[in-house]
């Protein structure tokens, strides 16, 4: 199960967009990230059965992706980027619709598309006419029809694109469930990191048309061992000193945020004792951990 | 500091339909963010702002004056808009010097202009090419290059991240900062809240045509008393920390995240709770690991007051 | 189980491989079509002749009954080859397949082409061939009923009423002539209208540039003709050209002085074009950006 791609190369004419790209992904929830132009939808195209690469070999949900593009179609839910849908029909229709051209029957289609409407929110407004929905609501039809055939591979393209924040919040939850699942495979496109962040155990970093970066979020995100964030409250000149005295080495950024960097043999207790004799409180204690975005611009190679 | 956008009752009704209704603010120098449901009134706002539509009730004023048919209040703002409104067929560098004759600026200025903003924006080296051919990110930083390129002391930018990869978004909300540095007003509209959040503290949450709070995240977030802080601690004796703060009365719940050793209170006295469990943790027994507080964001802020 | 399971659940049945796989295109096309605003009263308007022409072969067969012996009746009410193609090939009747194929037909591409619809097609096993096959299936369904069908029916109630196997003796190829000319009209129908659709994401447009081409040939081919008299100008029109070939498949003389196997080769070749463009301007159409 699964994607497994070994050494993909793939050109359009002078233009080589994928070079050498080996990726194996074990279900779960995976974000697939890149500047513009890395070749993200190239390698999308090619593991959705639309292309075929010129190099290298694979197997997506166990189906050969030269040979049995039909089949891995059969078994894929794709979340477009962009508005779409078609006038004149309802939710139902349109999602039933939708779930036969993938090869459900058609009772089965229906059953299904109720059921899952009822999953995306949309339930009680299913029976209405598709040019009345909202942003938020078609963002939702989208999740829909990706799914109502069961997907095993589910791919989703700025999910949360033309949400308000309500909508944001609730489609990122939807999304989180379903990847709870472990056997269903979702790969999520993304330029907002939060949302990533959010879901995703696991991501794919591509640049130029290589694979920069890729690993488990906890991994990448190195917890350096001695680098804590705290936020105190009181008069904190005192107790920096102390600290300090104590070996380690503290910056304040411009959130109010201390940077402390704790020496081997310094256990936490000693920062709380120092804090109580100088009457601080303390109201944040957090190892820190490189953000995503860190990684990111590691990966991409810029500052 | 004096206001340099300033409301007195604003208010904007289309036909029956509500667009803002008795908005009275003044915003400041610096950056500050504006957001809310879709619907609630937040491009009424910006169409009033930038004069682009008359109010109902009430006035509108920047630097004191009115903004509506005022040619000299229109040269201090700048507007990067959430729609793409390009002339296709014109290069990048035409379309940037088209607006800046616009302003009414002489042909070396405008061309000095030009190269500045286009050179901040990183657009310097496809300049030539026609807007039809740019990538959303580049039509993005296209439209911030035309809201600075007059150097406003007003920005308005309305969904400004939109479509732009993670490190564009780094660059453009470092240059943002700037901005905001310079002592320039700049109002960010976004949906996305941890990005307003990266650029600024101060917010304007609106909600059905009506400001619904006003002021710092921390700020707000402290008066919601509908909803206590809540409080993560981690500790290797979840047990042995809960027992000892469930005795105390501003301790409205504990509720423990046994996958990870964590235990949740809930608490409307924080300046208490703190200075007890600093005390806690200062004990030779007591293990405590990590200390967070996961509702103390934008995101816990617009759900407490706007929540469905 | 006392409590079901709450949240995303699986779907346990099995997915098919339909032998047309396009079949639920089609389903939805004629629904949708039905549901457009003047789309069933033009429908029932162009069954209209269908039902004359019946009534017609009825009165023709009791003629006698009614003892109607008016000058010329009888020649006109004479139900042989002619009389079909008067049916089939008259401007009336063409003109109603026109009207049919705005109404359900502009926006078969054109809508989905607007409204980004094709990438979800193209995300499931389906392939451009069989979208275009069940679109043209919807087009080939309402062709059929006014065409192919009442044709047949023609043939069966003449027999039925003249209480002989007669007719079919004296033109044995006359149900072939009705099947295949059927085929030519709806066949160039379908690849024309689906062309037009694909041409761009407007339906309002589409549904003009359909009706502008079929009657701009016909007007240009007016023109040339009363300038110069040529009959070869009749190859400029659509309607001239399967007015031709109508009457050659019924036997019948052809209206103008030209010969039928160009106007096929006229038909044809737009078909073939037809059949290019699309490919094209689907062919263009991304599914991931």
């Amino acid at each position: 199960m699964g994607i497994e791609l070994k050494d993909i190369r793939f050109s359009y004419g002078k233009v080589q967009a994928l070079d050498g790209i080996d990726i194996r992904l074990e279900g779960g929830a995976v974000g697939l990230l890149g500047p513009n132009g890395a070749g993200k939808s190239t390698l999308l195209k090619i593991m959705l059965g639309f292309l075929r690469p010129d190099q290298g070999e694979g197997r997506v949900l166990d189906y050969d992706i030269r040979t049995e593009q039909t089949l891995i179609r059969r078994r894929v839910g794709y979340m477009p980027e962009n508005d779409c849908f078609i006038p004149g029909m309802d939710a139902v229709t349109f999602t039933a619709y939708f779930g036969e051209l993938s090869g459900m029957p058609r009772q089965e289609a229906m059953k299904r598309a109720h059921d899952v409407l009822f999953y995306v929110g949309l339930g009680e407004s299913r029976y209405r006419q598709l040019e009345t929905y909202s942003a938020g609501m078609k963002q939702r039809l989208k999740l829909a029809q990706a799914i109502v055939h069961d997907p095993k591979l589910l791919f989703l393209d700025e999910p949360t694109n033309n949400l308000d924040p309500q909508g944001r919040k609730e489609i990122l939850e939807l999304i989180l469930e379903i990847s709870s699942k472990k056997d269903i495979q979702v790969l999520i496109s993304s330029h907002i990191l939060p949302d990533i962040e959010f879901i995703c155990s696991y991501v794919v970093i591509l640049n130029k048309g290589r694979v920069a970066a890729k690993g488990e979020l906890a991994n990448l995100r190195e917890a350096s061992f001695r680098l804590f964030e705290l936020k105190v409250k009181g008069e904190p000149a005192r107790f920096l000193e102390r600290i300090r005295v104590l070996g380690c080495k503290v910056e304040e950024t411009e959130d109010m945020i201390l940077k402390v960097y704790m020496p081997p043999q310094l256990e936490r207790k000693a920062i709380f004792q120092t804090a109580v004799e100088e009457r601080i409180q303390v109201r944040q204690f957090l190892k820190s951990r490189t953000s995503l975005e860190d990684v990111f611009a590691k990966a991409v190679g810029v500052d | 500091m004096s206001a340099v956008i300033a409301t007195s009752k604003l208010s904007k009704w289309y036909g029956n339909v509500l667009g803002l209704s008795d908005v009275t603010i003044s915003i400041e120098p610096g950056i500050t963010g504006l957001l809310g449901p879709n619907g609630a009134g937040k491009s009424t706002f910006f169409n009033l702002l930038t004069g682009q539509l008359k109010p109902s009730i009430g006035s509108l004023t920047i630097f004191g004056e009115p903004v509506r048919n005022n040619s000299r209040a229109f040269r201090r703002i700048g507007l990067c808009p959430e729609q793409d409104a390009f002339y296709e067929e014109l290069s990048g560098w035409e379309f940037l010097t088209n607006l800046l004759r616009l302003q009414g600026y002489g042909p070396t200025e405008i061309a000095a202009r030009a190269e500045k903003a286009l050179g901040i924006v990183e657009l310097l080296a496809d300049k030539g090419r026609i807007v039809r051919s740019y990538s959303h990110g580049m039509r993005q930083r296209l439209k911030f290059a035309q809201a600075i390129a007059h150097d406003p002391q007003v920005l308005i930018l309305d969904e400004p991240l939109n479509g732009l990869d993670p490190l564009g978004k780094r660059k453009l909300i470092r240059l943002i900062k700037d901005f905001g540095r310079e002592g320039r007003t700049v109002l960010v509209s976004s949906h996305v809240l941890p990005e307003i959040e990266a650029l600024t503290a101060d917010i304007i949450l609106l909600h059905h045509g009506k400001i619904l709070a006003v002021g710092g995240i921390q700020n707000i977030r402290d008066l919601i008393d509908t909803h206590p802080h809540i409080i993560a601690v981690r500790s290797s004796a979840p047990r042995a920390l809960a027992a000892h703060f469930v005795g105390e009365e501003y301790v409205l719940n504990v509720h423990f995240e046994n996958s990870r050793d964590s235990v949740l209170f809930e608490t409307t006295n924080r300046d208490r709770f703190f200075e007890r469990l600093t005390r806690y943790a200062a004990e030779p027994a007591a293990a405590v690991e990590e200390v967070t507080s996961p509702d103390d964001n934008l995101q816990a802020v617009f759900d407490y007051l706007v929540g469905t | 189980m006392p409590i079901a399971e709450r949240g995303y659940i699986h779907w346990d049945g099995e997915l098919l491989e339909r032998r047309r796989p396009w079949l639920p295109i089609t389903r939805q096309g004629i629904r949708l079509a039905f549901k457009r605003k003047y789309f069933k009263f033009s429908f029932f308007v162009s069954l209209v002749p269908a039902f004359g022409f019946l009534v017609g072969i009825y009165a023709a067969e009791k003629i006698q009954d009614f003892k109607l012996k008016i000058e010329g009746v009888s020649t006109i009410l004479q139900v042989n080859p002619g009389f079909f193609r008067a049916y089939f090939a008259g401007d009336f009747l063409l003109f109603m397949m026109l009207m049919l194929m705005v109404l359900s037909g502009a926006g078969l591409i054109a809508d989905e082409l607007r409204h980004n619809a094709l990438q979800l097609y193209f995300a499931r096993p389906l392939t451009k061939k069989d979208y275009f096959m069940g679109k043209a299936a919807i087009l080939v369904f309402f062709l059929s009923l006014v065409t192919v069908v009442p044709g047949l029916v023609f043939i069966i109630c003449k027999l039925i009423f003249s209480g002989s196997f007669r007719f079919l003796a004296d033109y044995p190829w006359i149900g072939l002539s009705v099947i295949g000319f059927s085929a030519l009209v709806t066949a160039f129908f379908s690849f024309y209208t689906l062309m037009i659709s694909s041409v761009s994401k407007n339906r309002r447009y589409t549904a003009i540039l359909l009706f502008a081409i079929y009657i701009f040939s016909d007007v240009l081919f007016g023109i040339f003709y009363a300038s110069f008299r040529n009959p070869y100008f009749a190859l400029l029109s659509i309607k001239a050209n399967l007015q031709q070939v109508g009457a050659a498949f019924f036997n019948v003389k052809a209206p103008y002085a030209v010969s039928w196997i160009y106007s096929l080769a006229v038909l044809l070749t737009l078909c073939a074009v037809s059949a290019f463009i699309l490919h094209k301007r689907v062919k263009g159409v991304e599914v991931i950006k």
